[in-house]
C-alpha cells in the first residue's frame, strides 16, 4: 500500500481484494459453474416435459436424461459450496492481511501517537471493523461478477431461443437499477431529516445504562425503565416511517421480477396457441417456451442476492473508510536518523529537540538534554510542563518536531508510566513480557525488589496466580509495583520512570523509594518524572521544566 | 449439545415473545402468503405455458379445443402483484414487530441491570460489557424474524405443497414430503448441530481478540521498550488465527447446507417429474399439470434458502441468550430491603467488624473495619486511592453487600430499610457525575421529581449556576447532551451539587465535592454546602487532610483506612 496519497476506501479494498485475486476468482467461477448447470438442469427438465409430452416419448426411454439431471443437481450442489468456501478463504486471509497492516501502521506510529487514540475506539477497528469487511469480500464481490456473468448467460440462451422474450428480460433489467436508485435517493433524503432523531434515541438506552448507578441512588429505576421502553418505541416509529420507502426499492426489484416471468409466460403461452403473428413467436415450441419460462426468475436471481449483500459493502466502505483515517496519520521517521551520541559515555542526548502535538501546539523545547551512563536524573516540574514528553522523547516513543535524538546503539530501555501494561495470564507471563528468559528465581527476586513478595507469597499459586482482563484483582498500587517488578527483572541500562510513586500509599512508596535506589546503585541509568521530595533527593542532577522549557539545571546529588 | 439446555437457555426469552404471538402470528401468516404468491406464480405459469402448447398442438391438427386464456392469464397476473404487494407489507410488518420486540427487551434488560450491585456496575463500566450488551440485544432481537418465522413458513410450504401435490397424485406429495421434510429438519436441527461449539465460541474469540487488541494498544510504550512487542503481536494472531479457524469451520458448514437445499430441492423435482409423468402415461392426470407439479416443487428453494445460514449461527445466539440470562441472574441476587423507615433529622451510622472481600481479588478490601458516626457529626475517612474508601460508600448506599460484619443505619440494619426510605435519606455526591442525555430540568427532577420550576432555579442560584441557565434561550428545557458533553466539567459539577440541594438526606457522603471547580468558586460555594449540611450527618471521603484546594468544612473527626 503506498500512502503518500490517501487512496479512496473503494480503491483500498480493492487494492486488498488484488490480493487475494485467487480465491475471488475461484469464488466467481464456481458461482459461474453453478448458474450454467442451472440453465443445464432446467434444459434438461424442459426437455423431458417436451419428450414425453410433444413426441409421446416412453418413460424408460428417458432414464439417462433424469440421471443427466442428477448429475447437473449434485455439480451444482459443490460448486455452490466451492463457491463460498473459497470467498471464506479470501475473506479471512484479506482480514488478516488489514490486521496486519493497521498494526504495522500502529507501531510506526510510536506509543505517543496510537496512545493518543481511544484504546478502545482503535480495538474496535481492530478487530470489529476487520469483520465488518467480512462480507464485502466473501459474497459481495464475489456475487458481482455473477451478476454480470450469469444474466448474460441467460440472456444468450433465450436469444437463441426466442429473441422477443430476451428483449423483454433485457428492457427490464436495466430499469430495475434504476428504479432502485430513484427510491434510495428518496429514502438517503428521508434518513437525513430523521437521523438526529434516530441516533438520539437509540442513543438513549446506552445513556441511561451508563447512569444506572445513580439512577439507582436516586431511587429512579423504574421510571427509567419506562422510559427506555418509550424511547425505543419512539425510535421504532421513527424508523419505520424510513423502512416504509427503504423497503420500496427491493419491492421495485421483486415486482419487476415478478411482471417479468407474468409478462414472458403469457406471451410464451398466447405464442403456443398462435395467437401472436408476429417475430419469432410462431416458431415457439414446448421445450423453448418452458425453458424462457424457467430461466425468468433465474435472470433475476443474481440481482436479488447482490440487493441483499448491499448493506455489506455499506458496511465495508464505512469501516474503511476510518482505516484510511487511522492509516494516513503521520509515522515515525525510521531510526536511521538515530545516530550515536559523540562520546562513549553518553547513553542518550536530545539536541535542539522540540515536540508538537496536534490540536496542542509546542508541548515541548526548544531542549538540550544529555543523560550520561549511570546518571540519576530527576525531572520535576508542575503538570502539564512536558515531564512525560521529555521522557518519551529520550526512549524514541515519538520522534521530535525539530532537533535530534542521539542514542547510543543498540541501547535498551526498561519504561514505567502510570498506566502500566498488564496482560491476561498469570503474574510470572506479565513479568516475562520484559525478559521472556527469565527463571523463576529471577522472577521471584525482582518480586521482592519492588515489594509484592509478601502479597505473591500469600497467594496459593504463587507467581502462577492468573490476572483477570485488564488486572483484575490487582489494585493499582498493586499493578504499579508489577511495572516496577519488570523494571528490575530487565537488563536495560536506561530506565524511564515516569510518577512511579502516584497512587502507592506511604509504606509502600517508602519501599519503592529504596528499591529505586538500589537500581541507581547497580549502575544503570535513570530518569525519573516525578514531585515527589525522596525520590528528588536521589537526583545524581536535576532538571526543572516550566511550559516545555528548561528551568535551571543544577549540577548535585 | 443437550437439547433441554438449549431450551431452557431460550425459555425466558420466548416468553417474552410470546408476549406478541398475534402479531408473531400475522406476520408468519404474510410470509405464507408471499411464499404462496411465488410458488403459485411459476406453477400457474407453467401449467399455462404447457396447456398452450397442447391446445396449439390440437388446434395445428385441426381440432377444436376450447381453451380459456383469460381466468390464468388474470391468475398470472394477480400473483405477480401479490407477491410484491405481499412481500413489501410482509417485510413491514415483521420490521416493526422486531423493532417492537426490542423495545420490549430493552425495557426488560434494563430493569434487570437496574438491580446489579456497585461492584458488577463498576466492573462492566470498567469492560466492553456495554457493547457487547447491545450485540447481545441485536443479537436476540432477531430470534423471531431469522430462527422461528422462516422455519415454521418452510414447514407450511413444504407440507401445503405437499398436500396439493397428493390431491392430484398421491404418491408424489408423498415423495416429496419424504424428502423434504427430513431436509427441513437437518437444515434446521443439523446446522445447528454442526455449528453450535464453533458459532458459540466465535463470539468468545471475538471477545478475547478485542481484550488483546486494547492490550497491545495501552501497553505499546512498554511493550517497545522491553522489545516484546513482536511477541505480542504473534499472541493477537495466534487467537486471530484460532477465530479463523471456527469461521471457516462454519463458512463450511453454512455452504454445505445452501448446497443441500438446492441439492434436495431439484432431488424432489426430479422425483415429482418421474412420478407424475408415470401417472400422466397411465391417463391420472392432464399433461399441463404433469409440467406443472416439478415445477411448484423447485419453487420451495427460495423457501428453504435462508434456513442455513441462520441455524449455522445458532450457537451465536445461543450465547448471547445465555449472556443475558446471566445480567437477569445477577440481578435477581438483589440485596435485601426491608419496610423499615428510617428516622428524620441526622442519621448515626454504624460499621462493625466489616470485611469486604471481592471475587476474584487477591486480598480483602476492607478488613475488620468499625467506623461510628453520630447523628450531626462530620467525619473524615482519608486513604489513598484503593484504600477502600469508595466500598465504604457503596456499603452505605446499599449498593454492595458485605463479607461479614453489620452495617446499622439510624440503629436500624441496613438490610431492614426501606428502599424508597433509604434513598430518600442518603445521599452521596461520587467523582462520577452522570448526567443524562435529557434537559437542564429533567437532570434536576431526578434529585425531586414533584419539584417546581421556581424551586430548580433556586438550586440553580444556589450553584452560581441561574444566571447562566438564564441566559440560555431553551433555558431550563436546554439539553445537556449525551452524558452531559454540552456542559462544562465545571458545570456539570455544579448540577450535581444543585441535585444534592433539592434534596433532604440525614447522611451525606461527598467524595471531593468540588473537584474540578475553580479556587473562587470553590471559596463562594464552601460556605454555602457548609451551611446546608448543618444538622446532618456527614462522610468526607479524602485522599489526605493537607489542606489542598478544598478542606472539608466543619469535620468533626477523622479516620483513616
Amino acid at each position: 500500500m503506498k500512502r503518500d496519497t490517501q487512496p479512496s476506501p473503494r480503491r483500498w479494498l480493492a487494492a486488498h481484494a488484488a490480493g487475494q485475486r485467487g480465491w475471488l476468482m475461484l469464488a466467481a467461477l464456481a458461482g459461474i459453474a453453478a448458474g450454467a448447470l442451472t440453465v443445464a438442469q432446467m434444459a434438461l427438465l424442459a426437455w423431458i416435459v417436451s419428450r414425453l409430452l410433444v413426441d409421446g416419448a416412453p418413460l424408460a426411454s428417458l432414464t439417462s436424461a433424469f440421471l443427466l439431471l442428477v448429475a447437473a443437481l449434485v455439480a451444482r450442489a459443490l460448486c455452490q459450496w466451492g463457491q463460498e468456501l473459497s470467498g471464506q478463504l479470501a475473506s479471512l486471509r484479506i482480514r488478516h492481511a488489514v490486521r496486519a497492516e493497521l498494526l504495522d501502521h500502529l507501531a510506526a506510529m510510536g506509543p505517543v501517537r496510537a496512545g493518543a487514540r481511544h484504546s478502545a475506539g482503535l480495538a474496535n477497528q481492530l478487530v470489529e471493523q476487520v469483520e465488518a469487511l467480512d462480507g464485502y469480500f466473501a459474497r459481495f464481490l464475489p456475487q458481482l461478477r455473477l451478476c454480470v456473468a450469469i444474466p448474460l448467460l441467460i440472456l444468450v440462451v433465450v436469444v437463441s431461443l426466442d429473441w422477443l422474450a430476451a428483449l423483454f428480460l433485457l428492457l427490464a433489467a436495466p430499469l430495475i437499477p434504476l428504479f432502485m436508485a430513484l427510491v434510495g435517493m428518496g429514502a438517503e433524503r428521508l434518513n437525513r431529516d430523521q437521523f438526529v432523531a434516530v441516533s438520539r434515541l437509540s442513543g438513549h438506552f446506552l445513556d441511561r445504562v451508563r447512569g444506572i448507578a445513580t439512577l439507582q441512588l436516586f431511587g429512579r429505576t423504574r421510571e427509567a425503565a419506562t422510559e427506555v421502553h418509550a424511547a425505543a418505541d419512539e425510535y421504532r416509529r421513527l424508523s419505520m416511517r424510513t423502512l416504509r420507502v427503504a423497503f420500496l426499492s427491493s419491492a421495485v426489484l421483486e415486482f419487476f421480477a415478478s411482471v417479468a416471468i407474468a409478462v414472458v409466460a403469457i406471451y410464451v403461452g398466447f405464442g403456443l396457441l398462435g395467437y401472436i403473428e408476429f417475430g419469432p413467436a410462431e416458431e415457439l415450441t414446448l421445450f423453448s417456451g418452458l425453458l424462457v419460462l424457467l430461466l425468468a426468475p433465474e435472470f433475476f436471481q443474481p440481482l436479488r442476492t447482490l440487493a441483499q449483500h448491499y448493506h455489506d459493502r455499506a458496511a465495508a466502505l464505512g469501516a474503511a473508510d476510518g482505516m484510511l483515517a487511522l492509516l494516513s496519520e503521520p509515522v515515525r521517521p525510521t531510526h536511521s536518523a538515530a545516530s550515536p551520541p559523540s562520546a562513549p559515555e553518553r547513553c542518550v542526548a536530545l539536541a535542539a529537540v522540540t515536540l508538537t502535538h496536534p490540536g496542542r501546539g509546542q508541548v515541548l523545547g526548544p531542549l538540550d538534554v544529555v543523560v550520561e551512563r549511570g546518571d540519576t536524573l530527576v525531572v520535576s516540574g508542575p503538570s502539564g510542563a512536558g515531564k512525560s514528553a521529555l521522557l518519551q522523547l529520550l526512549a524514541g516513543f515519538v520522534a521530535p518536531a525539530s532537533g535530534q535524538r542521539l542514542a547510543a546503539p543498540d541501547l535498551k530501555i526498561a519504561w514505567m508510566d502510570q498506566r502500566p501494561l498488564l496482560i491476561h495470564g498469570s503474574l510470572a507471563e506479565n513479568l516475562r513480557l520484559a525478559a521472556p528468559q527469565a527463571s523463576d528465581a529471577e522472577l521471584e527476586r525482582a518480586l521482592a525488589h519492588a515489594g509484592l513478595a509478601e502479597l505473591v507469597a500469600a497467594l496459593p499459586q504463587g507467581i502462577h496466580t492468573p490476572l483477570g482482563e485488564r488486572g483484575s484483582g490487582l489494585s493499582g498500587g498493586q499493578a504499579q509495583r508489577l511495572a516496577l517488578a519488570r523494571v528490575f527483572l530487565s537488563d536495560a541500562e536506561l530506565v524511564l520512570l515516569d510518577e512511579p510513586t502516584a497512587s502507592l500509599d506511604e509504606a509502600t512508596e517508602a519501599r519503592v523509594i529504596e528499591s529505586l535506589r538500589r537500581l541507581g546503585k547497580d549502575g544503570r541509568t535513570l530518569v525519573i518524572a516525578t514531585h515527589h521530595p525522596a525520590l528528588m533527593a536521589m537526583a545524581s542532577r536535576r532538571l526543572a521544566l516550566h511550559e516545555g522549557r528548561e528551568q535551571a539545571l543544577e549540577a548535585g546529588g | 449439545m443437550s437439547n433441554r439446555s438449549l431450551r431452557a437457555t431460550f425459555a425466558p426469552w420466548l416468553r417474552l415473545l410470546a408476549q406478541r404471538r398475534t402479531r408473531l402470528a400475522i406476520g408468519v401468516l404474510l410470509l405464507i402468503v408471499t411464499v404462496f404468491s411465488a410458488v403459485g406464480l411459476l406453477t400457474l405459469s407453467g401449467w399455462f405455458i404447457a396447456a398452450s402448447a397442447l391446445a396449439g398442438m390440437a388446434l395445428a391438427m385441426g381440432m377444436a379445443v376450447a381453451f380459456d386464456v383469460y381466468v390464468p392469464g388474470a391468475g398470472i397476473r394477480f400473483f405477480a402483484v401479490s407477491r410484491t404487494v405481499a412481500r413489501y407489507g410482509e417485510r413491514l410488518y415483521n420490521h416493526d414487530t422486531v423493532l417492537r420486540l426490542l423495545a420490549d427487551l430493552r425495557h426488560r434488560l434494563f430493569t434487570a441491570m437496574a438491580r446489579l450491585d456497585d461492584r458488577s456496575l463498576a466492573r462492566q463500566r470498567a469492560s466492553d460489557w456495554l457493547n457487547r450488551l447491545t450485540a447481545d440485544i441485536d443479537t436476540l432481537d432477531g430470534l423471531y424474524l431469522r430462527l422461528l418465522a422462516p422455519p415454521a413458513v418452510a414447514l407450511a410450504a413444504i407440507t401445503l405443497l405437499a398436500g396439493f401435490l397428493a390431491l392430484w397424485v398421491p404418491m408424489v406429495g408423498l415423495a416429496v414430503a419424504a424428502l423434504l421434510v427430513p431436509t427441513w429438519a437437518w437444515l434446521t436441527a443439523g446446522q445447528a448441530w454442526l455449528g453450535m461449539a464453533s458459532s458459540k465460541r466465535q463470539v468468545a474469540h471475538l471477545q478475547r481478540l478485542r481484550s488483546q487488541a486494547i492490550e497491545h494498544l495501552t501497553g505499546l510504550a512498554e511493550l517497545e521498550a522491553y522489545r516484546s512487542r513482536e511477541w505480542h503481536r504473534q499472541n493477537f494472531f495466534q487467537r486471530e488465527a484460532r477465530l479463523s479457524r471456527d469461521q471457516q469451520r462454519l463458512a463450511g458448514v453454512a455452504g454445505l447446507g445452501v448446497a443441500l437445499v438446492n441439492l434436495m430441492v431439484g432431488l424432489g423435482m426430479v422425483a415429482a417429474l418421474w412420478l407424475v409423468a408415470a401417472a400422466w402415461q397411465q391417463g391420472a392426470i392432464s399433461g399441463a399439470v404433469m409440467v406443472m407439479m416439478p415445477i411448484a416443487v423447485l419453487a420451495l428453494g427460495e423457501v428453504l434458502a435462508l434456513l442455513p445460514a441462520a441455524f449455522t449461527q445458532l450457537g451465536a445466539s445461543r450465547g448471547a441468550a445465555e449472556r443475558l440470562n446471566e445480567v437477569e441472574e445477577a440481578g435477581q441476587a438483589t440485596l435485601s430491603a426491608g419496610h423499615a423507615q428510617l428516622p428524620t433529622g441526622a442519621l448515626s451510622v454504624r460499621l462493625r467488624e466489616l470485611v469486604l472481600h471481592y471475587p476474584g481479588a487477591l486480598a480483602p478490601a476492607l478488613q475488620d473495619l468499625d467506623l461510628v458516626v453520630a447523628p450531626g457529626q462530620r467525619l473524615a475517612l482519608t486513604g489513598a486511592s484503593g484504600a477502600g474508601k469508595s466500598s465504604v460508600a457503596a456499603l452505605l448506599t446499599r449498593r454492595m453487600p458485605p463479607s461479614q460484619g453489620e452495617i446499622l443505619l439510624g440503629d436500624i440494619p441496613l438490610g431492614e430499610v426501606d428502599e424508597a426510605s433509604l434513598r430518600e435519606r442518603v445521599a452521596i455526591l461520587g467523582q462520577r457525575i452522570d448526567l443524562f442525555q435529557d434537559s437542564l430540568a429533567s437532570n434536576l427532577r431526578l434529585a425531586a421529581p414533584e419539584a417546581a420550576d421556581a424551586q430548580l432555579w433556586q438550586a440553580l442560584a444556589w450553584v452560581e449556576l441561574a444566571d447562566w441557565a438564564e441566559a440560555l434561550p431553551q433555558g431550563l428545557a436546554t439539553p445537556v447532551g449525551e452524558g452531559g458533553r454540552a456542559l462544562s466539567g465545571g458545570q456539570a459539577r455544579r448540577l450535581a451539587l444543585a441535585r444534592l440541594w433539592l434534596r433532604d438526606p440525614g447522611l451525606v457522603i461527598l467524595d471531593e465535592p468540588f473537584a474540578g471547580l475553580d479556587a473562587g468558586t470553590v471559596a463562594r460555594l464552601s460556605p454555602r454546602l457548609d451551611a446546608w449540611l448543618t444538622g446532618r450527618s456527614v462522610l468526607y471521603l479524602v485522599h489526605q487532610l493537607d489542606g489542598g484546594a478544598f478542606d472539608p468544612p466543619g469535620i468533626t473527626r477523622e479516620q483513616r483506612l
